[in-house]
């Protein structure tokens, strides 16, 4: 079991106190901006960057990690208490999570949803030590075409499929794409479209594009369009812990959960949205308590959560194993490996074993750390809640000024941190999704370098993504994602002339 | 969707500006030299295929929004009738001052003033509290960047000598 051995020494580095210690960091942080409206995951890590620089990696993405899957667990609790669904993958749980509250059942919700988090996470974790050396072998055939084919799945899978539109979503894409193109070119060292500003030649850093998208433009937005409403906290009334038929009644959920989550999250497909969906619609079929649904049903918070989580950790296989983003958190962790010269992959695996194994093994450490952190003290993080919005806010951009500024002392990088938020503003207000401008902009840069190689390997043919029968393969189930859905809808329209298309399409949860 | 009208100015202007952007990076890559290696690809490729993509796209969605506007916008999306500009602006400013101080009176005064201007922007009416819990974060982050992890930061009027 050479797996094993590679996990087991990956547990000898997760567990040394270093490790360990940033690790539990990376949890509470991860968890209190995932409780906390208006930060997330992918701002936290990029605000840290900089900071890390001179960490050392392993530790330093260890933490990381912490923080991307300790939000997953920390926006539950959000969702169920406030009703406002921290990112999309979170509907399901703001909705009937937030019922379940309301009907003074907070405890079981909060408990359902840590704990299948945590069920999901560790057996997700197990999957993607198993199915990541797996993909490996897989990659270690692959050639610039098949990078690139792979890179065009993930970008169409990551700005066409989920979302509500997809040229949006591909519009939003290719702003990422074109704030990638900024600075110099990688092969012939000119500079592109730098409009000879000096301070452009190194390109535009990951760390104001995230920030400025997220923070500032979700800030703008907020304090513009939503700041009116006031936000009604529900109270934990009663006990934390589940009953006997709350267990009964979570266990499958969980576990069926976990198994729909982690493949849409494995495969370059990313995004929970859909396993989550997907769940709780099947968890509303199989359910003996059918009334309960739209009621707050303990199953309609069980399946979802832990297909969300299932699918978050399932994105580190095709992150880990082939270096390829298919989140904004994720992209940003990949900028993160760039920053100490890293590249994920096949590579990666054998010439850094320990680093990978024991950022693996510090997961299903991480897992526990996040069950005791959420589940005891879930009425800590609560509290984090009555932040008063307006010093919430005034306190999220000191830290966003504070990242983008902390990058090399230069006003010019507060003025496009203000820039890019102004795009995250507009793109927010005409529901455009953000997550595709940041996997475009670290990802694109790569495609670009392996499309050149495929291209100058072929002599300039472009044949060779079609002739290459793994590239042709999965350029193929490319098109079929894209064009799939339309066909789907053309073929239902048909089918049922009276039912109204819309209705298909995307509704804003209540 | 009935309160839809047919053209949608601000979603029109978008898309105008998303083709203007996209005819700009084409043009622009013109000016970038072809070097000719053994690989026959380069520099211009990919910055032609992401300009033609942003002008495909923003044609598409200046389409959908003389048509009926873009689709599947999520519909009653509150607040969008009725717009702070007064919060917009204020919020705006405080980034944009931070900006202009920063190098000058130091992260510390830059980031209260900013704190105080933000928490305003969103309605506190207690800029005394703001002040001092603003100065209070400031500066422990402040400390916590430049001596815990060694991010550089100015101190500026407070600099001392």
């Amino acid at each position: 079991m050479e797996t094993f051995d590679a996990l087991l020494a990956g547990f000898a580095v997760a567990l040394t106190w270093k490790n360990l210690l940033l690790g539990f960091v990376g949890c509470m942080l991860g968890t209190a901006v995932g409780v906390l409206p208006g930060v997330g995951p992918a701002v936290t890590i990029a605000l840290l960057l900089p900071a890390t620089a001179s960490f050392d990696p392993t530790g330093a993405l260890i933490m990381f990690a912490g923080i991307y899957y300790g939000a997953m667990f920390g926006g539950s609790t959000t969702s169920i208490l406030l009703n406002t669904p921290g990112e999309s993958a979170t509907i399901i749980t703001a909705m009937e999570g937030n019922l379940m509250a309301k009907n003074g059942r907070a405890g079981p919700a909060l408990a359902t949803s840590a704990i299948g988090s945590f069920v999901a996470g560790t057996l997700a974790t197990l999957m993607l030590s198993i199915a990541a050396p797996a993909v490996v072998e897989i990659a270690l055939k692959f050639g610039p075409a098949e990078y690139f084919a792979v890179m065009v799945l993930a970008f169409t899978t990551v700005a066409a499929v989920l979302g509500s539109s997809a040229v949006r979503g591909l519009t939003a894409l290719f702003i990422g794409l074109m704030i990638g193109l900024i600075g110099l070119d990688s092969q012939t060292g000119q500079a592109r479209f730098t409009f000879g500003v000096p301070e452009l030649f190194d390109g535009v850093d990951v760390v104001v594009v995230a920030v400025g998208l997220f923070a500032v433009g979700e800030t703008l937005y907020l304090a513009t369009y939503l700041n009116r409403g006031v936000d009604k906290l529900e109270t934990m009334r009663g006990s934390i812990w589940m009953t006997l038929s709350d267990w009964k009644r979570s266990w499958k959920p969980w576990l069926r959960g976990t198994a729909l989550g982690f493949p849409f999250g494995a495969m370059p497909a990313g995004g929970a949205e859909i396993p989550t969906f997907l769940s709780y619609a099947i968890e509303k079929k199989l359910t003996k308590h059918p009334e309960e649904f739209g009621n707050g049903a303990i199953e309609g918070v069980a399946g979802p959560e832990a297909a969300n989580n299932a699918s978050s950790t399932g994105t580190m296989v095709p992150l880990l194993a082939l270096g390829l983003p298919t989140s904004a958190t994720a992209a940003i962790i990949l900028a993160a490996f760039q920053q100490w010269g890293l590249q994920p992959g096949p590579l990666l695996f054998e010439t850094d074993p320990k680093l990978v194994w024991g950022l693996i093994a510090s997961m299903y450490i991480g897992n526990v750390i996040l069950l005791v952190l959420n589940l005891p003290l879930v009425g800590l993080w609560v509290r984090l809640l009555r932040i008063p919005r307006p010093l919430l806010y005034a306190g999220i951009l000191i830290f966003s000024t504070l990242g983008a500024y902390g990058l090399r002392n230069s006003w010019f990088d507060l003025l496009l941190l203000y820039v890019i938020g102004l795009l995250g503003f507009v793109m927010r207000r005409y529901d455009m999704p953000v997550a595709p401008v940041i996997v475009g902009m670290i990802l694109g840069p790569l495609a670009e370098q392996q499309l050149r190689r495929a291209l100058a390997i072929s002599q300039g043919d472009l044949s060779v993504f079609v002739t290459h029968p793994i590239s042709a393969s999965i350029l193929g189930v490319t098109a079929l994602v894209l064009i799939g859905p339309s066909i789907w809808k053309w073929i239902s329209s048909r089918r049922d002339a009276s039912n109204d298309v819309q209705a298909v399409g995307y509704q804003s949860a209540p | 969707m009935e309160k839809r009208s047919p053209v949608h100015m601000g979603e029109l202007l978008i898309a105008l500006a998303l083709i203007a952007l996209g005819s700009f990076v084409i043009y622009d890559t013109q000016s970038i030299a072809e070097i000719h290696s053994y690989s026959q690809i380069g520099p211009r490729l990919f910055p032609n295929l992401v300009g033609a993509g942003l002008a495909i796209f923003g044609a598409t969605l200046g389409w959908q929004a003389v048509s009926g506007g873009w689709r599947n916008v999520p519909l009653d999306q509150e607040g969008h009738d009725a717009p702070d500009r007064m919060a917009f602006v204020v919020i705006s400013a405080g980034v944009l001052l931070h900006m202009a101080l920063i190098g000058w009176a130091g992260f510390i005064l830059a980031s209260t003033l900013l704190f105080v201007v933000v928490a305003r922007g969103f309605g506190s009416q207690r800029p005394a509290r703001d002040l001092l819990l603003g100065g209070g974060i400031a500066t422990l982050v402040f400390f916590i960047f430049t001596v815990g992890l060694n991010v550089s930061l100015p101190k500026g009027l407070l600099g001392g000598a």
